[in-house]
């Protein structure tokens, strides 16, 4: 596995439209994450945040600009990878603002969807599941339905998911939104051990005045344009 | 690589099990329809079969006796018989009508038949052979009468000696076997208020009721109360000679045809049956259509309840053929399903049908090929759905 | 969703199938083509076989009479009316006479006539002999004269042709009185023909027996041979039956009968087959028999329709089969055998068989082989069969 650089994107702008009605949702935009780190991304809705993240995702093609992942440039004017979706596949971990997990899977089947996807055997891609689940404290689920599970449940099963296949880059859309303070801090607290355990880049795409303060790093958003700040890195312990 | 199709079908297996248990009932409405088809076919063969005959000889020009009402002399016979080529030859006649025991009735072709000769059933399921002249019956079990029943067909009581099965007319009628000149007498003699009426109007005609001439009435109505005619002669034509040969040379006799048994086939399936099995054609395409419809509609319902999913599986890098091959083998389960509730409902309740419902095994293979190629089709809606969704819609919101 | 079971949804879903397939082959085997066809057998056993003949007859009067004139006329009276009983010699019915009477009459006052004329040739034969007499003696007396030569000769043979004159008046009048005679004779014989004619009139009974139909009343005219009565012996009532060829053999006078009446549906009256007629029936193919009641019952009427049931011979002790179980294959009759568990068409030749169904076999079986009576379907030799105890009698 690639240990490089982690995330750097160069000047990426994204235009929707064309003419007179043409939107720039990204405007030059400049960002970095190192293996292992947290970084928040922090906007208000309609500052383009999402549009960040969709394009870090590889589900929308920039304007222009250059992004690497991992040391391996994936957009420069254009998209240099053939197969976006095993990039996603392989190298990019999300986890959405709901869990978002197959209904008709349990859990393990659920954390080990992506590596038997990837062509992994299933006893080797469920021994994992059950590695990520048991790190991240849901093992005793591991056989139970989806719908069994409560909301903080669901939220590590799918924490669990994202980092099946040991992607390079993990990233996090609002993940905190619908919880409280506790479950909040508990959930970046996790977050920052698995970064730390697995050397994973984690961008958290977030507005939650309760997490910002843990963020040591900091990006704001805001009409296409980032500026970095450096965060209070308050303590999760 | 777990089956995802398979997870989703047993998560929500009872809205499959209960899907697939409709559309088996509406599959097995379709078999019973290409059943009942298959049923009169065999009803016209069956009929043709169990006569006993190679050929049948009839009045000219006509498609009788089954098709078209034909009559011929009675004495006709004993010129066939004489030609060579014929083992056996014997008159028959039919006639649809109403028989009553007690006060119910049932609609049969009442036949005419010479013991031992073509026209007499060939096997029974209960009782004997007519062993009297006159007065005893054979009757077809689907007339719901049994062994010693006192039936009425037209003026006299007829008892019911024997029973057999899978005797019917073209039409699906039950057969009931009587003598031949019973029959002859059913088919010809009116009720005793037209006979007496018959007979007043000949007594006021000058021309037949002439003083100087006695015994000119009595001998008039004798011959108008007597029938000589009878609907048809069977022949059986001799080992190792063909019957068209023989056909030949009745047809070389004037006022006669004769038809061998493909020809009566012809006659019979493509004539008789054919109005029915447009019918039925119609029928069968429209019960397909309506078939690919529920499927359609249920698997694209499934599909879009799943929405959200797929959205998710595609971004987090599921290949569209995956998601695709779910959707398809989701499809083909719930065809599969269908299929065989279909195919054992239409088995358990053929036989409550008035008429012959014949299931062959070869029309439930079609019938299988036909149900996954429609659950296929159905499935391309749903799956343009799923190819359509954007994964990039699970991000934001 | 949630299953109220222990077991893993996996296993329930794979029972459900393994259940699905096993109906479904059921249902594939047991019906349809592939189904094998249920029959029933029986043994060839030793019996007895009450053969029958049995033929619809009509009760009929032995001898009937057709009562009417045998010259055109009318009707004059009827004495007597549907249902009388008669006795022979009776006078049943009378021609309307016309002119017959007088012409009766006309012939006796004719035949007094002719007698008359008899007398008055007599008298004239009397007359004619006594002037034969006379010119006889005359003659003879002048013929005397004549020798002595009293009188001329002349006059001798004048009187000698006067002789032969009354001579021939004698004949002439003898031969008148034997055409008077005869004459006589004829207008007696006419007159008798004439009361005859008047007595053919007179219809009368020609043996005991019972009006059965009055066709003509009086003042109709009737032409000769036209009935006026019907009549019949009543005590001569007997059935003409009317048997089919093909199921006739055996029938011969002296036959005991089973009469049944369609007016007396439950009595069974006895009977013995007294004629069969030497003329059968070419276009209705049928064997006329003429069959007498041991008694005849009260009050039948004749043209009822009867059933009659001839007894043959019993055949006692010979291998009987019920006749459900003959089958044919081509134009040969014969059954399906059952041996070892296989199947295969054996002609037989049959011989007696009763009312009842049971059929001799004269060969081609020996006791003991099974035989397959009633089947589902026609079969062949390499279809698949399964035995039973009996066949429903449901449709499928």
């Amino acid at each position: 596995m690639d240990k490089g650089v982690g995330i750097r994107i160069e000047g990426l702008s994204k235009r929707y439209g064309k003419g007179d009605t043409a939107v720039d949702a990204l405007k030059e935009v400049n960002m970095q994450v190192a293996p292992g780190e947290v970084v928040g991304l922090i906007g208000p809705s309609g500052s383009g945040k999402t549009t960040l993240l969709k394009c870090l995702g590889a589900v929308i093609e920039p304007t222009q600009g250059r992004m690497t992942l991992g040391g391996e440039a994936i957009y420069d004017n254009g998209w240099t990878i053939s197969d976006l979706r095993v990039l996603r596949r392989d190298r990019i971990g999300f986890i959405f603002q709901a869990p978002y997990l197959i209904p008709f899977l349990d859990v393990t089947d659920n954390v080990a969807l992506l590596p038997m996807l990837a062509g992994r055997p299933n006893g080797e891609a469920r021994a994992r599941a059950v590695d990520l689940l048991t790190a991240l404290d849901v093992a005793h689920r591991a056989k139970a339905e989806i719908s069994e599970l409560s909301g903080g449940e669901q939220q590590r099963v799918s924490i669990a998911r994202a980092l099946a296949n040991r992607p390079p880059v993990i990233l996090a859309d609002e993940p905190t939104a619908p919880l409280d303070s506790e479950r909040a801090l508990a959930v970046m607290r996790i977050l920052d051990q698995m970064a730390t355990q697995y050397q994973t880049a984690i961008i958290v795409v977030t507005h939650d005045d309760k997490i910002i303060p843990t963020f040591k790093r900091m990006y704001h958003i805001r009409d296409g344009h980032t500026y970095e700040e450096a965060g209070q890195g308050l303590s999760l312990q | 690589m777990i089956s995802l199709a398979g997870r989703d079908i047993l998560h929500s297996w009872g809205k499959f099990a209960l899907t697939g248990l409709g559309l088996g009932l509406l599959i097995g409405v379709t078999f019973t329809m290409a059943g009942v088809y298959r049923g009169m076919v065999d009803d016209a063969k069956v009929l043709l079969n169990n006569s006993g005959a190679d050929l049948w000889v009839v009045q000219k020009d006509t498609l009788g006796p089954y098709a078209e009402s034909s009559s011929i002399p009675d004495d006709v016979y004993r010129g066939i018989r004489g030609l060579s080529g014929v083992a056996q030859a014997a008159n028959v006649t039919y006639l649809t009508m109403q028989v009553r025991k007690g006060n119910t009735d049932v609609r049969a072709m009442v036949v005419g038949f010479e013991p031992g000769q073509p026209g007499e059933p060939g096997y029974l399921v209960a009782g004997r052979r007519i062993t009297r002249g006159h007065y005893e019956a054979v009757a077809d079990v689907v007339t719901g009468f049994r062994v010693g029943d006192r039936i009425r067909i037209r003026r006299h009581d007829y008892t019911v000696v024997g029973l057999t099965r899978r005797m019917v007319s073209s039409g699906g009628d039950p057969m009931v076997f009587i003598p031949l000149k019973d029959a002859q007498e059913a088919q010809f003699l009116k009720d005793n208020d037209a006979i007496v009426n018959s007979r007043a109007r000949t007594a006021e005609n000058p021309a037949l009721n002439r003083p100087g001439v006695p015994g000119l009435l009595d001998a008039i109505n004798a011959s108008q109360t007597s029938n000589h005619n009878v609907n048809a002669v069977l022949v059986r034509v001799a080992e190792g000679r063909s019957a068209e040969a023989v056909a030949q040379d009745i047809r070389r006799w004037k006022h006669l045809q004769a038809y061998t048994r493909g020809q009566m086939e012809d006659i019979l399936i493509a004539k008789l049956i054919a109005t029915a099995s447009k019918q039925i054609g119609m029928f069968l395409v429209i019960l397909m259509i309506v078939s690919a419809a529920i499927v359609a509609f249920i698997i694209y319902t499934m599909t879009l309840g799943k929405i959200r999913e797929i959205a998710v599986l595609k971004l987090i890098g599921t290949h569209n053929i995956t998601i695709s091959s779910m959707i398809l083998q989701q499809a083909l389960g719930l065809g599969l399903i269908g299929f065989v509730v279909g195919k054992i409902a239409a088995t358990l309740w053929g036989p409550l049908f008035p008429k012959y419902v014949l299931l062959l095994p070869e029309d439930a293979v079609r019938g299988f090929v036909i149900v996954m190629v429609v659950c296929v089709l159905a499935s391309t809606l749903a799956i343009r759905a799923a190819l359509k969704v954007d994964p990039a819609t699970a991000i934001g919101g | 969703m949630k299953m109220p079971f222990s077991l893993p949804r996996q296993v329930w879903f794979v029972l459900t199938g393994i259940a699905l397939v096993l109906a479904f082959g059921w249902v594939a085997t047991q019906s349809g083509p592939f189904a094998p066809i249920k029959v029933t057998v029986t043994r060839v056993d030793r019996g007895n076989v009450a053969p029958a003949l049995f033929g619809i007859g009509t009760v009929e009067a032995r001898r009937a009479y057709l009562i009417g004139p045998t010259a055109a006329g009318r009707v004059g009276r009827v004495l007597v009316d549907v249902g009388d009983a008669v006795k022979a010699g009776q006078l049943l019915t009378e021609m309307d006479p016309v002119d017959l009477d007088k012409r009766v009459a006309s012939a006796a006052a004719a035949a007094t006539r002719g007698r008359s004329a008899v007398v008055t040739a007599q008298a004239q034969v009397t007359d004619a002999r006594s002037r034969q007499a006379l010119a006889a003696s005359e003659a003879g007396r002048y013929v005397d004269l004549g020798k002595k030569n009293f009188v001329s000769q002349s006059v001798v043979d004048t009187k000698l042709q006067q002789q032969q004159s009354a001579d021939a008046q004698l004949a002439a009048a003898e031969s008148a009185l034997a055409s008077a005679r005869q004459d006589v004779i004829r207008l007696d014989a006419e007159r008798e023909a004439a009361q005859q004619q008047r007595s053919n009139i007179r219809l009368l009974a020609p043996v005991d027996g019972v009006v059965t139909s009055r066709d003509a009343e009086p003042g109709s005219t009737v032409i000769a041979g036209q009935a006026v009565l019907k009549l019949q012996e009543p005590g001569s009532l007997w059935v003409t039956v009317r048997l089919d060829q093909g199921r006739s053999a055996g029938l011969r006078a002296g036959l005991p009968a089973d009469i049944v009446l369609r007016s007396r549906p439950g009595k069974v009256l006895t009977g013995k087959v007294m004629r069969v007629e030497p003329i059968s029936d070419s276009v209705t193919e049928e064997r006329i028999a003429q069959v007498a009641f041991d008694t005849l019952p009260p009050r039948v009427s004749s043209n009822e329709m009867a059933d009659v049931t001839l007894h043959l011979p019993a055949a006692s002790d010979v291998l009987i089969l019920p006749n459900a179980a003959l089958r044919h294959r081509g134009a040969e009759a014969g059954v399906w055998l059952r041996t070892d568990g296989k199947l295969r068409f054996v002609a037989v030749k049959t011989g007696a068989e009763g009312l009842d169904g049971k059929v001799q076999i004269i060969d081609g079986l020996k006791a003991g082989d099974e035989v397959v009576v009633y089947s589902e379907r026609e079969f062949n030799d390499d279809s698949r069969i399964k035995v039973v105890d009996a066949l429903s009698g449901d449709a499928r």
